[in-house]
């Protein structure tokens, strides 16, 4: 992707994030100004005891050093008060921004059609990739902005001193606090570009014999798979020398500005007392204070690194919310109804908004406690004919009378981390205590309705989940839906485990006399049927 | 900051020692380049202070110009070395990972996406605690002792209050941890949990799509946002007091000895050359303990992930089947009693096991979903080791044997074959290293697999390949194996429902005819058909 405009879009984001929170903007300036405030404090503690010691050489009554005694140790405490309430206040604004955006991005998302579609890696990236917007704030936005008023304001002040050495300090302030971040970001950027598909072919390899660990050891041949990894793993590390190697010149340029400054002010002070131009006592601050003030910048290169990684996870964020929707995400459950309580389809023409259609012609027609098996090799787009009759995308060309909304039973429907009955409820919001109890019991659950399944439902095996699946389909069926969609409902299953399920679907579907369209590839369902439908490839 | 350096770390990466020992030389050399630099710069200032002249200074200068190219040297020197130690240190601990898969492929505690997980970023973590954390940490155990000892050379006042100072920093950072730690633990959890709401729902998506709910959970997802950001925000209140003692202190402790400083010099106790030298020099005391807490996040998520990483290494070690016996010519194989209980499981995965299987036997084992069909399998094949009784061969404990050797006897069809990347040709003859092209072909042919172009590549993951090709290819997999004679037992497992492959009754006559033994696990008629017993696995125990 092109760095221009990735950065651009980085950038807009950001900044339309700091809109979309309450008083964003003056939350920033406030952020801004604490940390410009905390390194402030270091270097002033600097200069003013340079100058307190310097006044001491000159043996005043004591009196004439209070005020400077007072300041350096306001300032001695201000930096830790004034680092602290920038912390609070920055990762406040940052915690807000990363909120606004995972809503602005499940908004997005949720008004697109997901089913069917294979996005499952992107969506699992997008929830990492939206909190990269707290290192931007955090670790780039407000530092950066914080030390550039912290150098222009020390430079300020120093001219009064000498402008020659303000001047000097300045440029090398700019190019150690600006200059050399960026480049090493560039440089960075760089060799992460050559180090992503190393990464890429690593994680490949690693998964690839994680699952297929077992048929390796048994084969025997785990040394020349190893060897395989090792080797990636050196084309990596190769890449990765490369990256280090530039990080370090950043850090060693850093250090040569900070002796240039010092130097310099060492030189140009010396002269301006020398000519009488400069009092002796102002010497100590012209040359102490470029000390501290070079320390600011201290951990700026990795920072700019992490604005490296952190624009790319926001590109791709932005690629997401940017995407024009496909579908209309919900399934409308006020659509047209057939009085006949028949779910049928005629001449329909479905695929993916501007792909290739996956069928042509189709026609189809269940009426009420009919089973029609639709089978076909996989791969086919069994899945997009479903979407497209629940309405969640449109059909190319054709007719889909349905007798009302339509429950849908996936292969891989996800089971929440929440309670059994929640779960459940999702299938019709208003069930009842009652009804949720027993679609469970006629899922063949015995399973508290009030038990918190685990992230993932981890919890549960997978005949267990599926079960769940199937009672979230009964609720729905009871209160509202008319109609049935099971997808590949034995598939991921041993033998038993799809046997067993399967008897009950029956035995519980069979209570409700609605139409029921089955996508399986399994030639045991398929018997279970009353009806067949073949889709062929389609036809060109 | 407890256990800042593991052991283990030490143990396992010979570059790891030579770091630390290079990056202490670094720190010490640094250090009395620092000393140099404020002695050069007060010497410089307090000579034009008192003689208002620039002879000399231009001296003082270059030196000091040449100081700053030393230390900027010396940064780029520990940059280089951090990096190349954490290098090292993660290419082993992932191949050493990868290796402890290999060694139990199916340990049920790490899941495949851990692993992976764990070698492709977790170990990237190792990156801030070697290139940031670590050499910080050598600098701040030689670097404040250094200086500290040089400023009581010049003035004993402003030593002491660093030598009181210093140490207060680790103490009260520890206390702050301490009473704060439960309350800190607690709320993150909270917080861990209210993130992966979001992270839930957008998995879930599709579900909530098709039951018409997913435009409807925005409203609940705003609030449960705000309540993760307010409990974030009191953990975060609680976890920066740290590093506030830790700022305060340390900034605190310079003004103090600038102060204490300045107002000896006005009555000429001290004079300003030394003076100026204390007050450069004080702030360099703190610096790299300040940047060890800086750091100190670095550190913890790079031990987490070195944990992680030891724990799944050193576990795969203590499971190394320790034979080393020749395997006997007589194969057959003898359950006695044979029982398994996974980790933590509160009953048995597998009920006592009696069974033998004779070379030119094919048992069948029956029973129900869950009854450890699949858990006899992987303990027969040597995958599992029993939790209870003993399996023999030919007579031998299985455990005396070389677990190698075993292995390659075994023509293995698991329930879904593992698929590596490479051609379909490759993927049959793996572990059939001297198989020809037309014994391939034939194997794949008697599979079922005709239609397979053995070119074809296949992907990541078996990308291309459906569930029943996968299969096939297993089956083509074990086919190669019984015909080019090295195998001398068959283990093929029921396969997912819905496939509709009669491909096993192919494998099932390729054992028949070469006269091995077969233990199996299948629904098939066709197979059914061909056993010479069926043992039921599980409660209902039956007589063979």
């Amino acid at each position: 992707m092109p760095d221009a405009s990735s950065r651009r879009t980085a950038t807009a984001l950001v900044l339309g994030l700091v809109d979309t929170v309450p008083h964003g903007r003056r939350r920033l300036a406030l952020s801004v100004l604490l940390a410009a405030l905390a390194s402030g404090a270091s270097v002033a503690l600097m200069g003013v005891a340079a100058w307190l010691l310097s006044r001491a050489a000159e043996h005043p009554p004591v009196l004439y050093l209070e005020a400077a005694a007072v300041g350096v140790r306001f300032f001695g405490i201000g930096r830790g008060v004034f680092r602290y309430a920038e912390r609070l206040v920055g990762h406040d604004l940052a915690l807000r921004m990363e909120s606004a955006l995972r809503l602005h991005a499940y908004d997005r998302l949720s008004r697109t059609t997901l089913l069917g579609r294979r996005r499952g890696d992107l969506l699992v990236r997008l929830v990492a990739d939206v909190s990269a917007i707290q290192d931007v704030v955090v670790r780039v936005a407000i530092p950066f902005a914080a030390a550039s008023l912290v150098m222009l304001g020390t430079s300020l002040i120093l001219t009064i001193f000498s402008p020659a050495a303000a001047a000097v300090l300045l440029g090398t302030a700019v190019l150690a606090g600006w200059v050399l971040p960026w480049l090493s970001q560039v440089a960075s950027r760089t060799a992460d570009a050559a180090t992503v598909p190393e990464r890429g072919r690593l994680a490949a390899v690693a998964d690839e014999l994680a699952h297929a660990a077992t048929d390796i050891v048994m084969a025997g041949v785990q040394p020349a798979q190893l060897a395989r990894f090792d080797a990636i793993d050196a084309r990596l590390r190769g890449a990765e020398r490369r990256a280090a190697l530039s990080r370090g010149v950043a850090t060693a340029g850093q250090l040569v500005a900070a002796g240039i400054a010092v130097t310099a002010s060492l030189l140009i002070g010396g002269q301006a007392v020398a000519a009488g131009r400069l009092l002796a006592r102002d010497l100590a601050v012209l040359v102490l204070t470029p000390l501290a003030l070079h320390e600011v910048f201290a951990s700026f290169t990795q920072s700019a690194q992490v604005l490296t990684r952190a624009r790319a996870a926001l590109t791709r964020v932005r690629e997401v919310l940017d995407a024009p929707p496909v579908g209309r995400g919900d399934q409308p459950l006020d659509g047209e109804r057939s009085a006949s309580g028949v779910l049928a389809v005629r001449d329909l023409t479905a695929g993916w908004p501007g792909a290739e259609p996956v069928v042509r012609n189709l026609s189809l027609r269940v009426g009420p406690g009919e089973r029609l098996a639709l089978v076909g090799p996989s791969g086919i787009g069994k899945t997009t004919v479903a979407a497209t009759v629940m309405g969640l995308i449109p059909a190319v060309s054709g007719e889909i009378t349905a007798p009302g909304g339509i429950a849908y039973l996936a292969q891989d429907a996800h089971i929440f981390a929440t309670s059994v009955a929640e779960n459940l409820r999702i299938g019709r919001r208003d069930a009842t205590d009652e009804q949720v109890v027993d679609a469970l019991a006629r899922a063949g659950l015995d399973l508290e309705p009030g038990r918190v399944v685990g992230e993932q439902g981890a919890t549960l095996s997978g005949g267990e989940a599926r079960r769940v699946a199937l009672a979230r389909v009964l609720v729905g069926l009871e209160t509202g839906y008319r109609a049935v969609i099971l997808d590949e409902p034995t598939e991921h299953l041993d033998h038993d485990t799809a046997a067993t399920l399967m008897a009950d679907l029956w035995r519980a579907l069979g209570d409700e006399p609605v139409p029921v369209l089955v996508i399986t590839h399994d030639p045991e369902v398929m018997a279970q049927c009353t009806a067949v439908e073949t889709l062929g490839p389609p036809a060109p | 900051m407890a256990a800042p350096i593991d052991r283990r770390l030490l143990r396992r990466g010979r570059a790891t020692r030579n770091v630390l020992v290079a990056l202490a030389v670094v720190g010490v050399a640094s250090s009395a380049l620092i000393i140099g630099q404020a002695r050069l710069l007060s010497d410089a200032a307090s000579h034009v202070f008192s003689t208002h002249r620039t002879d000399g200074v231009l001296g003082w200068a270059g030196l000091l110009a040449l100081v700053f190219l030393g230390r900027a040297a010396l940064a780029w020197l520990s940059e280089v070395l951090a990096h190349r130690a954490a290098a090292e240190v993660k290419s082993r601990l992932r191949h050493d990972l990868l290796a402890a898969r290999l060694a139990r492929p199916q340990n049920p505690d790490v899941p495949t996406g851990t692993l992976v997980t764990l070698v492709t970023q977790g170990l990237d973590d190792l990156d801030g605690y070697y290139s940031k954390y670590l050499p910080q940490l050598l600098l701040a155990a030689t670097v404040p002792l250094i200086i500290a000892v040089t400023i009581a050379t010049q003035d004993l006042e402003s030593a002491v209050i660093i030598v009181i100072t210093l140490p207060l920093i680790p103490v009260f950072m520890a206390l702050i941890g301490w009473s704060t730690e439960t309350q800190v633990r607690r709320r993150f959890t909270v917080a861990t949990r209210l993130a992966n709401h979001f992270a839930d729902l957008v998995t879930g998506l599709s579900t909530l799509q098709v039951f018409g709910r997913a435009r409807a959970q925005l409203t609940g997802l705003r609030r449960t946002e705000d309540a993760h950001r307010r409990e974030t925000m009191t953990t975060l209140r609680i976890t920066f007091l740290s590093s506030f003692a830790l700022e305060l202190i340390a900034t605190i402790s310079v003004a103090l000895v600038a102060v204490s400083v300045g107002f000896r010099v006005v009555f000429s106790q001290i004079d300003l050359r030394t003076a100026l030298f204390v007050l450069i020099l004080a702030p360099e005391a703190y610096l790299p303990v300040r940047q060890v807490g800086v750091h100190f996040h670095d550190a913890a998520d790079g031990m987490a992930a070195a944990e992680a990483a030891f724990s799944i290494i050193e576990d795969a070690e203590r499971h190394v089947s320790p034979g080393t016996g020749e395997l006997p010519d007589d194969t057959t194989i003898t359950f006695d009693g044979v029982t398994h209980r996974y980790p933590g499981a509160e009953r048995d995965a597998l009920a006592p096991l009696t069974l033998t299987v004779a070379p030119g036997e094919i048992v069948a084992l029956a029973g129900l979903s869950g009854g450890g069909k699949s858990t006899a399998l992987a303990i027969a094949a040597g995958l599992l080791r029993p939790t209870g009784g003993r399996v023999l061969v030919g007579g031998h404990p299985l455990d005396t044997l070389n677990p190698g050797q075993w292995k390659t006897a075994i023509a293995w069809v698991g329930q879904l074959p593992g698929m590596i990347h490479g051609t379909i040709a490759e993927n049959t003859a793996l572990g059939s290293p001297d198989a020809s092209a037309a014994d391939i072909a034939a194997a794949l042919r008697d599979a079922g697999a005709l239609t397979l172009d053995p070119h074809r590549p296949v992907g990541d993951d078996a990308e291309g390949l459906s569930a029943g090709e996968r299969r096939r290819v297993g089956v083509a997999r074990a086919l190669l194996r019984l015909r080019s004679g090295g195998a001398r037992l068959l283990i093929l497992d029921e396969p997912t429902a819905g496939l509709d492959s009669d491909a096993e009754a192919t494998v099932l006559e390729a054992v028949r005819a070469s006269g091995v033994g077969a233990l199996v696990v299948s629904h098939r008629p066709a197979v059914l058909a061909m056993v010479d017993r069926i043992q039921h696995v599980g409660a209902v125990a039956q007589d063979a």
